[in-house]
């Protein structure tokens, strides 16, 4: 071959290289952009009118006067509104039947989609649900319901009906053509503003509320609570017997079969699928050992302790064996005794080295789910006080995550509360391994110098 | 001058058997502890494996491993589990595809390609990526990408295409090109017939990525929650995994090596491909073993996002349809099975995770045999 022709060849195998690096990273900005762009609208974002009335009524903050009076130029706009509806309504029984039948059957529907929009109309009798007693709170839902109310979505199948079906919208005005509802279809969007009132909304309290009619409005602190109680459930039992284990490895195990058989049951242990521990958990804590009658947080804790027990004997293990020999030696030559040498010195000189590894096992923990299915996690429920951990089952954040995005009644209506849940896990996992790398980096400075 | 030592420097005899028995207490609690620890991996076994077993005396071995019929709840119940294994073995293979070349690639240019300071930025890019949460991924899948492929598959599936393929033909134009040339006009004063050839092979090379992305955006997406999404989200999830591994290999293969091979004149290319890889073959080996352990024990991402339906796709390779995996079936018929503990219902899942706990085990012994006997073979 040519000199030639093996230089392009060195360069485009390079630039394979890194083309593959290229993807790698915009796998990640892809994944990443839109957690954090639409998880921020969990916290900020153009909270209406509604939004204030419900917090003043379900968590006590804002001010009451203000509020009233802002309700009161609401609703003092969307009177035109509400008038146009009850003279139509009025004027209904005077159609032939035909269309009155058909106009009533819009009418409903609109009305339906009012509700959506702001709240029970006046005089319907007080809504059963926490979430029809409020309008849209937020104003990027406000303006989605307003497409709702002022078009109609269809589905087409093309001519023979077969065809993945496609949205059709046709101006929903054209019911009422000629009636006195017309104008409210003019009215609405010109006057959204005035009949929510958006304002910018910082709600760092998103972090700390309970959650008011399954996540529809409020925040996550059950979850987050449940899932710093799970986390630190885990940490308090792995990270004894994960330090302990390694320092028998690293310091006195010698070479023998028993030895080997242990160091490989680690790695098997490191390899078991997360779900498989989860039934671990439910057929051994709970059906065998009862250590609480059904799901609990401490259940869930032991089973994400074993999951991140190698971990931490790895991690530790490693931080053991980077303290030099000599720290050890000196200490034997001054007449420590082996164990004692090992817990006053080995120990401490090991020790930022194994805090790293079990803050990422701590990432690990939080935000594992399947092993918690079965064995702490609910889909809805209170804050739990420390000593219930012992007995009752808790939210979890991975948990309702998940249970949220599949399994809730309205999965669209509540995206921004899944995001931020997402956004709120995400950044807690990457707060720890952040804190870690930055120790690392800093345990490697230290050594090197 | 003698001074008076407060405690005499030798034990009495009774004193120093104290210290050894001492000694070996401590050593045999430390054992027992270290032995708990290692030993939870035999009670997973013992218990699983418990559960499992009734499930096996009451339906048999053949109806699980052979049949695709899974109806759990219909009376009479159907337990065939064929399918949900071909389903966790597509999406397995699916996230080979995706992260073997990339992972492997990119272990290649962190350890030997990219300069230092490189190195430091995109390290922690791929620890981020491991560190993302399973569910975190999950969502992503079925949130975000689920959609868009649903509604703009073809685009999606083209504009891929078009990412992938369009730098590769690039880069195969260029050394064709180049290896075309070297045969028909040897010698100096060829860049001229190199050109050439490259822009006598462009057209061609065109028209095929236009060819099969213009037939690529044809395609008709059913359901968004398909293999392909699934696929492609494991492989990023298994590729951290890979490139670490990996790179750890290739930076065990020794100087030596590589300085004997750039000192016989070879490239950097050369160097990498004939010499450390093959050396680094066994732990590239075991990287790719244990990326593709965590695919198959993935259960959030598949369970969110891959359609949850238990049937063979036609054919075999239509990453387009919908799958369903072990996991995703332990996680979601649990639920259903849990208030009749004892039930072939509540075992057959049992049954699946012995089967899943197996094949992780096998994987974790290869890949520790491969890891032991290059560390043998290099020192």
């Amino acid at each position: 071959m040519r000199l030639g022709t093996r230089k392009v060849l060195d360069r485009s195998f390079t630039g394979l290289g890194s083309f593959s690096i290229v993807l790698v990273a915009a796998a990640l900005v892809v994944l990443l952009a839109p957690i954090i762009a639409r998880g921020a609208t969990a916290f900020v974002f153009r909270g209406t009118v509604e939004y204030r009335r419900m917090m003043r009524a379900h968590f006590d903050s804002g001010d009451q006067a203000a509020v009233e009076a802002e309700v009161a130029a609401a609703t003092a706009a969307r009177q035109p509104i509400y008038d146009a509806l009850a003279s139509f309504e009025q004027k209904l029984p005077g159609y032939p039947a035909a269309q009155r039948r058909a106009y009533r059957e819009s009418l409903d529907d609109l009305k339906t989609n009012l509700r959506t929009l702001l709240g029970p109309l006046p005089g319907d009798p007080p809504p059963a649900l926490v979430r029809d007693a409020y309008g849209q709170t937020r104003w990027d839902r406000a303006q989605l319901k307003l497409r709702q109310i002022l078009y109609v979505q269809t589905w087409d199948y093309g001519p023979d009906g077969q065809q993945q079906g496609r949205p059709v919208f046709t101006p929903r005005v054209n019911e009422f053509k000629g009636t006195a509802v017309e104008p409210i279809f003019e009215y609405l969007p010109t006057h959204l503003a005035d009949l929510l009132r958006p304002q910018l909304t910082f709600y760092w309290r998103f972090l700390f509320d309970t959650a008011v009619d399954a996540h529809f409005f409020g925040g996550i602190w059950p979850e987050v609570l449940g899932t710093l109680y799970l986390t630190l459930g885990a940490i308090f039992f792995a990270v004894p017997m994960g330090i302990v284990s390694a320092i028998y490895l690293v310091e006195y195990a010698g070479e023998n079969w028993l030895v080997s058989l242990l160091r490989s049951c680690i790695s098997t242990l490191a390899g078991v699928p997360s779900i498989v521990f989860g039934l671990f958990g439910l057929a051994f804590f709970i059906n065998a050992l009862h250590v609480s009658p059904a799901k609990s947080v401490l259940t869930g804790s032991l089973t994400l302790a074993l999951l991140i027990l190698p971990m931490v004997i790895r991690a530790s293990e490693e931080a053991l064996r980077a303290v030099p020999r000599t720290f050890k030696e000196a200490a034997l030559s001054v007449g420590a005794s082996k164990w004692h040498a090992i817990v006053t010195v080995v120990f401490p000189a090991a020790l930022p080295g194994i805090l790293t590894g079990v803050v990422i096992s701590m990432g690990r923990a939080a935000g594992e789910t399947a092993p918690i299915i079965f064995t702490a996690a609910v889909s809805a429920g209170p804050a739990l006080r420390i000593w219930e951990t012992l007995t009752q089952p808790t939210p979890a954040l991975p948990w309702n995550i998940y249970n949220l995005c599949t399994e809730h009644a309205a999965v669209d209506e509540i995206r921004h509360v899944q995001y931020g849940m997402v956004l709120t896990l995400l950044a807690l996992v990457l707060a720890l391994n952040g804190a870690a790398l930055v120790a690392r980096a800093r345990i490697a400075r230290r050594l090197s110098r | 001058m003698r001074t008076a030592h407060p405690r005499p420097l030798r034990l009495s005899r009774r004193a120093s058997r104290l210290r050894a028995l001492v000694a070996l207490a401590g050593h045999g609690v430390l054992l027992l502890i270290t032995s708990s620890s290692a030993l939870a991996v035999l009670f997973i076994f013992f218990y699983i494996a418990r559960d499992a077993v009734p499930f096996f005396q009451l339906r048999g071995l053949r109806e699980f491993f052979t049949s695709t019929h899974w109806y759990p709840s219909r009376d009479p119940a159907e337990f065939g589990a064929l399918a949900i294994f071909v389903g966790s073995g597509l999406v397995t293979l699916g996230a080979a595809l995706v992260a073997v070349p990339l992972g492997v690639l990119g272990a290649v240019c962190l350890s030997d390609v990219l300069p230092f300071s490189f190195r430091q930025i995109v390290k922690p890019v791929i620890e981020v990526l491991a560190a993302i949460p399973s569910v975190a991924y999950g969502f992503f899948a079925l949130v975000v990408f689920a959609p868009l492929l649903q509604s703009r598959g073809g685009t999606v599936l083209m504009i891929g295409w078009w990412c992938l393929a369009g730098p590769l033909a690039a880069l195969a134009l260029f050394v064709l090109s180049d290896l075309l040339t070297a045969r028909v006009a040897p010698g100096r004063g060829s860049s001229w017939a190199r050109v050439v050839v490259a822009v006598l092979l462009t057209p061609g090379a065109l028209l095929l990525l236009v060819w099969v992305g213009q037939h690529l955006a044809q395609v008709q997406v059913p359901s968004g929650a398909n293999a392909l999404n699934v696929s492609i989200i494991l492989g990023i999830m298994a590729l951290p995994t890979i490139t670490s591994v990996s790179e750890d290999a290739l930076q065990a293969v020794g100087r030596e090596l590589r300085e004997g091979a750039y000192a016989l004149g070879a490239t950097r290319a050369e160097v990498l491909v004939r010499v450390v890889i093959p050396a680094a073959a066994s732990g590239i080996c075991a990287a790719v073993i244990l990326g593709l352990m965590r695919a198959i024990g993935e259960t959030m991402v598949v369970w969110m996002a891959s359609g949850n339906a238990a049937q063979i796709p036609q054919p075999w390779y239509n990453l387009l349809q919908p799958v369903r995996t072990l996991t995703a079936t332990i996680a979601g018929d649990m639920g259903e099975a849990d208030h009749v503990t004892g039930s072939a219902r509540y075992h057959v899942l049992f049954a699946m995770a012995l089967a899943l706990l197996t094949i992780a085990f096998i994987c974790n012994l290869v890949s520790e045999r491969v890891i032991r006997r290059s560390v043998r073979r290099h020192g």
